[in-house]
């Protein structure tokens, strides 16, 4: 494809430029008249708001009033803001809850339905189900079954095994890995859907080899399949990864960032210092450090990524 | 024989765990308020009642929400199918002067995460007079970088010779699209719309950040207010079940649609 196109520039380079673009507008003048609005709305609504932002975090931003310059003022708030690196910490514990249980939970699913089970399909769609479910309804089951006294589902479960009744949400050692298992819930399906298509595309031959050899299926699992599924196992690892570190909506939804900040996400403590108190200026510092982190995520996966695609 | 039983009763157990949250959801739509705060096992079945559904279709903010939610999603729903094909047409297909830095911007900018422009963007839709308006919701959705990379992954697959044939035969551009292009990329389209539809209606965020005023909320909004309020259990599961059946039904047709979007999404 390159080598075509450097060809027919390089032809084209002997003509003056104004009858080059004559001939290129000529050609292809349909294309132009649909990408002109496409790329000013692309300008309008995501390069000049970027732009914006990175300006955004060296001015103070009035609701009324001029913005006045201030340089650096948001950034050093930021490196002695308590809160802010308890929401960071906050989101990498989420993390932690969150990242290794679905991608376990994700595989599991996807071996289940991959082993020649009747009702696969069905039972797929189910575990997809929660995926395309909002998070407004889960969290609203979710905060029931979680209820912190005796008339909560889960306690009223634990109490046939003798555990007295747990706070959950209002208990700040419990509530992050509570909204964690909403999250799981939630995205398992998605990760198995990675590991369905991977499992798929696993020679079956191989696994005719073993069994032959006299490999159990455990042995199978483990020192084929699992190895195989590399790939799959890192590209899910960084979306996963990417997802935690957005963390919003159920925080919102069920705790409001407490008790005392213990679910206090970052995306959560962006959302609060530009919405509740209204200071745009630090949730704007607030986003870069969200994007740095996620920007850091994203080049690691180009990196790695390149090098495993060809196991696809 | 071991194996095989094991792995169905991991399959029923699972099955019921996943199922059982839209149980309660279901069920508790249908109990009266007291029960829903005393027994943690109220759900289980018991004279039905219609009261949450009636008292949601007669409070009347609710039917506005819906209402709000179909006019923020299936406005972007159809404009996204249709400019993600042409797009994802035009990079797939056409040599123009920057195709290829173009796309590279467009693929550069997917990383920045949405928290990031929302903060810009509010104050730019101030500025705009956007703040509770649809305006806020529609027009920045209008069409989606992930959408063109789709449609332009699809289309490289499939070979020239169609359209060669149609140019041959005197076709134009426009033409070509529709009667050519279109046709072959009706599951990749369709797939654009389904993620569409999931992203706009199932949305928070942004309403939460742009909109205010109670009657303009979509569904999620109000039902997070709903949930806010503290309010009985078993009317807003009566809501949580009603926003539900629009993408319950998408889900139910288009469940094809959606894996083999996340599956190609993951090709990158």
């Amino acid at each position: 494809m390159s080598t075509l196109s450097n060809t027919l520039t390089s032809k084209k380079s002997k003509l003056p430029l104004g009858e080059r673009l004559k001939r290129e507008w000529k050609r292809n003048a349909i294309v132009y008249i649909v990408l002109i609005p496409v790329i000013a709305h692309f300008i309008v609504f995501q390069i000049y708001p970027f732009l914006l932002s990175f300006y955004l975090t060296f001015m103070d931003w009035k609701v009324i009033g001029d913005p006045e310059f201030v340089g650096l003022k948001h950034w050093k708030y930021l490196l002695t803001d308590k809160l802010a690196w308890k929401a960071i910490w906050n989101t990498v514990v989420f993390s932690v809850y969150y990242i290794l249980p679905t991608m376990a939970l994700g595989l599991l699913l996807a071996v289940i339905i991959n082993s020649g089970v009747k009702l696969a399909g069905f039972f797929k769609g189910i575990f997809f189900l929660p995926v395309v479910t909002s998070f407004v309804i889960i969290a609203g089951i979710w905060g029931w079954l979680f209820g912190g006294t005796e008339a909560g589902m889960i306690n009223y479960m634990l109490s046939f095994v003798g555990i007295e009744p747990q706070l959950f949400l209002s208990n700040s050692s419990q509530a992050l890995a509570v909204l964690a298992g909403l999250s799981i819930f939630k995205v398992a399906g998605t990760t198995m859907i990675y590991y369905f298509a991977g499992l798929q595309s696993i020679d079956r031959g191989l696994y005719e080899a073993a069994r032959i050899d006299g490999a159990s299926s455990f042995k199978i699992f483990w020192n084929i399949t699992f190895p195989l599924l590399k790939p799959i196992h890192f590209y899910v690892a960084i979306t996963t990864t990417i997802g935690s570190f957005q963390i919003f909506d159920s925080a919102y939804l069920l705790t409001g960032g407490g008790p005392s900040y213990a679910t206090t996400t970052i995306v959560y403590y962006l959302y609060e210092q530009g919405f509740t108190s209204l200071n745009l200026s630090y949730a704007a510092v607030l986003s870069y450090v969200l994007f740095s982190i996620i920007l850091i995520i994203s080049l690691i996966q180009r990196k790695f990524l390149g090098q495993d695609s060809k196991h696809y | 024989m071991f194996k095989k039983i094991s792995t169905y009763i991991a399959l029923f157990v699972l099955g019921f765990c996943f199922l059982l949250p839209f149980a309660i959801m279901i069920l508790g739509s249908f109990k009266d308020v007291q029960f829903a705060q005393i027994d943690p096992l109220f759900w289980i079945p018991d004279p039905p009642t219609m009261k949450n559904y009636i008292y949601i279709m007669r409070d009347g903010m609710f039917l506005r929400w819906i209402l709000n939610s179909v006019i923020i999603t299936v406005i972007p729903v159809a404009t996204q199918m249709l400019f993600c094909a042409v797009l994802g047409y035009i990079f797939a297909k056409k040599q123009f002067l920057g195709r290829e830095i173009i796309f590279w911007i467009f693929m550069a900018v997917i990383m920045i995460p949405q928290q990031l422009l929302i903060i810009p963007k509010y104050i730019m839709f101030s500025d705009f007079g956007w703040i509770n308006t649809y305006w806020a919701l529609i027009v920045p959705e209008l069409w989606g970088i992930m959408g063109v990379f789709l449609v332009r992954q699809f289309l490289q697959s499939i070979p020239n010779d169609l359209e060669e044939a149609a140019y041959i035969d005197g076709a134009n551009d426009i033409q070509i699209f529709f009667k050519v292009i279109l046709p072959l990329a009706v599951p990749v389209v369709a797939t654009v719309g389904t993620f569409s539809f999931i992203s706009n209606w199932n949305d928070l965020f942004q309403p939460l950040i742009y909109l205010t005023q109670e009657k303009m909320f979509p569904i999620t909004l109000g039902l997070a207010s709903m949930l806010g309020k503290e309010g009985n259990f078993g009317i807003e599961m009566a809501g949580s079940a009603v926003s539900f059946i629009p993408t319950f039904l998408i889900f139910l047709f288009f469940q094809r649609y959606f894996t083999e979007g996340i599956q190609m999404s993951g090709m990158k």
